[in-house]
């Protein structure tokens, strides 16, 4: 199998190109020329480095990507803008999809994999301990979403419109939070961050966590198994904690944070109270919380990663305790 | 007794769904006389996306759809600056009225064909030199009139500007980012505010101009220095992505300083000491702990009326531009303001090119030196 992969310099990415690589793929790795090749080559190993061929490029135009893709037969789309504002976000990734997308179809890829977001989902109006599933609809307002999920969320929708309009075969992964060494285990899960204090966020939810050597594995299975076209996955480890579990787990590791707590049933009021004072003050304080987005963010579900186990044939190999080390052993980059 | 009947709202178009467009519509919002009508951007996706949050009910990819059909009366040009002066040409064409980023155009010879064009059609233009109508700079220059420096002498304007910032990472990251393209690459994108701030106080149409800029570890100059020698007043500006991310112009008078802190919303002013020697070494600083005092009097105020905003100036400035088109007044910033701030700038550059010729011509001697050695 001959893979086109985007996104191979990044943390999820690198990881993807190496289980692929492991698998007796060939991948040809897109990087930019700002891209840093050097680490991606020594994080690979020399083994299996012969089995990486790099394309030097950018997502820039339909023809661009065509040149790239070259003669594989499989796209594996993991690249994404994560920070930045809207604008940016969408001229990073969800341009450059587009771009992508018309080009795997003219070159009549046999597979074209994208990685997207557990984030994409409406989970703002599920009840308390609902399940989400694949089957939870895409969010319809994705507008009210943090800039990086509408991205994701446009991103998603771009690729079934493709899907439907030039029958690309298309498979969705929908990892939840990717975490590991360099990257640490908080996240916006737990809470938010304000300065050197964490605003811990009820703490009894589940976190949607996926350890990056897992979700690489995941990833690379969707390039393999076969009668996966037209299906998405979300990818979530076993066993997972709660915010509250976590943090003590940190703490016992001697990486304790100072938190400041916000009781649950607070969270959707003291939003709408932030909400009402940025809009009533014009934007003095800035929207990026919302009664929408909390309700989105931090609302206690049951997250199921059946299907993938069922249909890909995936098992997250590396179990929580052991991934947790791992990522403390790492450190955060 | 009938209240007056406020003059009907001007229709409001944007082109170029970018960062900085965020700004345009957020503030836009607050403007009595603005309605914004419709949203253009090459890509149908971006202007979606701006459309979707600033509820906006005009979607375009395509100029000329957009003006035809939505029949602005002003438009907004927040696309890349190699793209101002055809797009201006073009809205001017359609019989609407400017506003444009700075930087104006792409250089003085585009910027006088789009002032030709404008005053031919009788219609308005505007840059986005929007520092000069924020609250703390307008303070400023109040002071200055109120004699608290005497004379302008000289100004200094610094521009930390950290490449890992918000807009400094895209450019980075991107080896052909339609920033680098320009004549003046980054520069060209970013020394407008501490370049026209400069120019506000400082009158010569023809400054004598001397800069060079530098290189640290991109690829592409980052570091920038600037010397504007005019009759009576100076100017030096310094740009530099190795200092912390900051927005600060000192003006020196033959009385005393004042020092604007754009990010702090602050003016600091220093003068001699009034007392003799060691006296002088206590007041000094109980000045400066008064003029804190007062900095933090007055934002604590501005913050309870809620009149901290990052984007005050575009507000102020986009307010008095659709008042002088709905009273036929004079533009806020003269279409002779915008030319000679172009001008200026087409100078910088090409002293710090001619510069960077003459030192790469030395470059085998220093190489020789280094062998001696
Ligand atoms: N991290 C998470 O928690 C998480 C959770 C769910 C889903 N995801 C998704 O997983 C994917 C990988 O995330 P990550 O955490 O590995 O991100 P990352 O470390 O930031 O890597 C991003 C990768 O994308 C490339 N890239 C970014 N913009 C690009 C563009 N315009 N054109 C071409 N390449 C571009 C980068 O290339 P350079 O090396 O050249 O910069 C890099 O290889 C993304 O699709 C993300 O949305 C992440
Ligand atoms: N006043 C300020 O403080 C400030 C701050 C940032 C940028 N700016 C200025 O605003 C302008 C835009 O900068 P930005 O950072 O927002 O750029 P950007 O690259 O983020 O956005 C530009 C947008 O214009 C679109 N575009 C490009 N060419 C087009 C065309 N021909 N027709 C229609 N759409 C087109 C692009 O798709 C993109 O969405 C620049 O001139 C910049 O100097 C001003």
């Amino acid at each position: 199998m001959n893979v086109f992969l985007t996104g191979g310099t990044g943390f999820l990415g690198r990881r993807v190109a190496k289980s692929l690589l492991e698998r007796g793929a060939h991948v040809r790795c897109l990087v930019r020329p700002s891209s840093d090749v050097r680490s991606l080559q020594s994080f690979i190993g020399h083994d299996l480095w012969n089995g990486v061929e790099l394309v030097t490029g950018d997502l820039t135009g339909v023809d661009a990507c065509r040149r790239l893709i070259g003669h594989s037969d499989t796209v594996c789309h993991v690249a994404a803008s994560l920070s930045g504002g809207t604008a940016v976000m969408f001229l990073n990734t969800v341009i450059p999809t587009r771009y992508l997308l018309a080009a795997a179809s003219q070159a009549g890829v046999r597979r074209f994999v994208q990685i997207s977001s557990l984030g994409v989902y409406e989970a703002a109006n599920l009840l308390t301990g609902a399940q989400l599933d694949e089957q939870t609809p895409l969010d319809s307002h994705p507008e009210l979403r943090d800039p990086y999920t509408y991205s994701k969320i446009v991103q998603e929708q771009v690729a079934w419109e493709y899907r439907a309009q030039t029958n690309l075969p298309l498979t969705i992964i929908r990892p939840g939070v990717i975490y590991g060494p360099g990257r640490g285990v908080l996240s916006n899960r737990v809470g938010l961050k304000l300065g050197p204090v964490l605003i811990k966020m009820g703490g009894s939810q589940t976190l949607p966590y996926t350890y990056v050597d897992n979700c690489a594995a995941a990833v690379s299975q969707a390039c393999f198994a076969e009668n996966v076209d037209g299906q998405a996955f979300n990818i979530l480890d076993d066993g997972l904690p709660t915010g509250t579990q976590l943090l003590r787990k940190l703490r016992r590791a001697g990486q304790g944070v100072r938190a400041l707590w916000v009781p649950r049933p607070m969270i959707g009021p003291l939003s709408s109270v932030y909400e009402w004072y940025s809009r009533w003050s014009q934007g003095q304080l800035p929207g990026v919380i919302t009664r929408y987005r909390s309700d989105s963010m931090w609302k206690k579900l049951n997250y199921s990663n059946a299907k993938a186990k069922a249909q890909l044939g995936w098992r997250p190999h590396v179990t929580f305790d052991e991934a947790f080390d791992r990522s403390i052993a790492g450190g955060q980059a | 007794m009938n209240k007056p009947v406020p003059p009907p709202r001007l229709r409001m178009a944007l082109i170029g769904c970018g960062q900085i467009a965020d700004a345009h519509l957020q503030e836009a919002a607050k403007v009595d006389s603005v309605e914004v009508v419709a949203v253009c951007d090459m890509h149908m996706d971006l202007a979606k996306q701006a459309a979707a949050r600033f509820r906006v009910p005009g979607i375009y990819d395509n100029l000329d759809r957009m003006l035809a059909e939505a029949k602005p009366d002003v438009v907004h040009i927040t696309t890349p600056a190699h793209t101002h002066g055809p797009l201006t040409m073009k809205a001017l064409a359609a019989g609407c009225h400017v506003y444009v980023e700075k930087p104006f155009t792409l250089d003085a010879i585009e910027a006088e064909t789009v002032i030709a064009a404008a005053e031919s059609a009788e219609k308005k233009l505007c840059i986005g030199h929007d520092q000069l109508f924020d609250p703390t700079w307008l303070d400023c220059r109040s002071r200055i009139a109120a004699g608290q420096i005497g004379h302008v002498r000289h100004i200094e304007s610094t521009l930390g500007y950290p490449i890992s910032g918000q807009f400094g990472a895209v450019v980075a990251g991107d080896p052909r980012h339609w920033v680098r393209q320009l004549p003046g690459g980054l520069f060209q994108n970013t020394i407008s505010h501490p370049l026209y701030r400069i120019l506000d106080l400082l009158p010569d149409l023809h400054p004598r101009v001397e800069a060079r800029w530098d290189r640290t570890k991109y690829d592409f100059p980052t570091e920038l220095w600037v010397q504007l020698r005019g009759a009576e007043i100076t100017g030096s500006l310094t740009f530099s992505s190795s200092v912390y991310a900051q927005r600060v112009t000192r003006v020196y008078g033959d009385q005393g300083m004042l020092e604007v802190d754009f990010d702090a919303q602050t003016i600091r002013r220093h003068t001699a000491p009034k007392l003799p020697g060691a006296f002088g070494r206590l007041e000094m600083p109980f000045r400066q702990w008064r003029e804190g005092a007062r900095n933090l009097q007055r934002n604590l105020w501005r913050f309870l009326k809620c009149e901290i905003h990052y984007f005050s100036g575009m507000r102020n400035l986009m307010a008095e531009f659709y008042r002088s088109i709905q009273q036929d007044t004079e533009q806020p910033i003269t279409n002779a303001e915008m030319l000679r701030v172009t001008r200026i700038m087409d100078e910088i550059f090409a002293d710090c090119r001619s510069r960077e010729e003459r030192v790469e011509e030395f470059v085998p001697e220093t190489r020789e030196l280094e062998v001696v050695r």
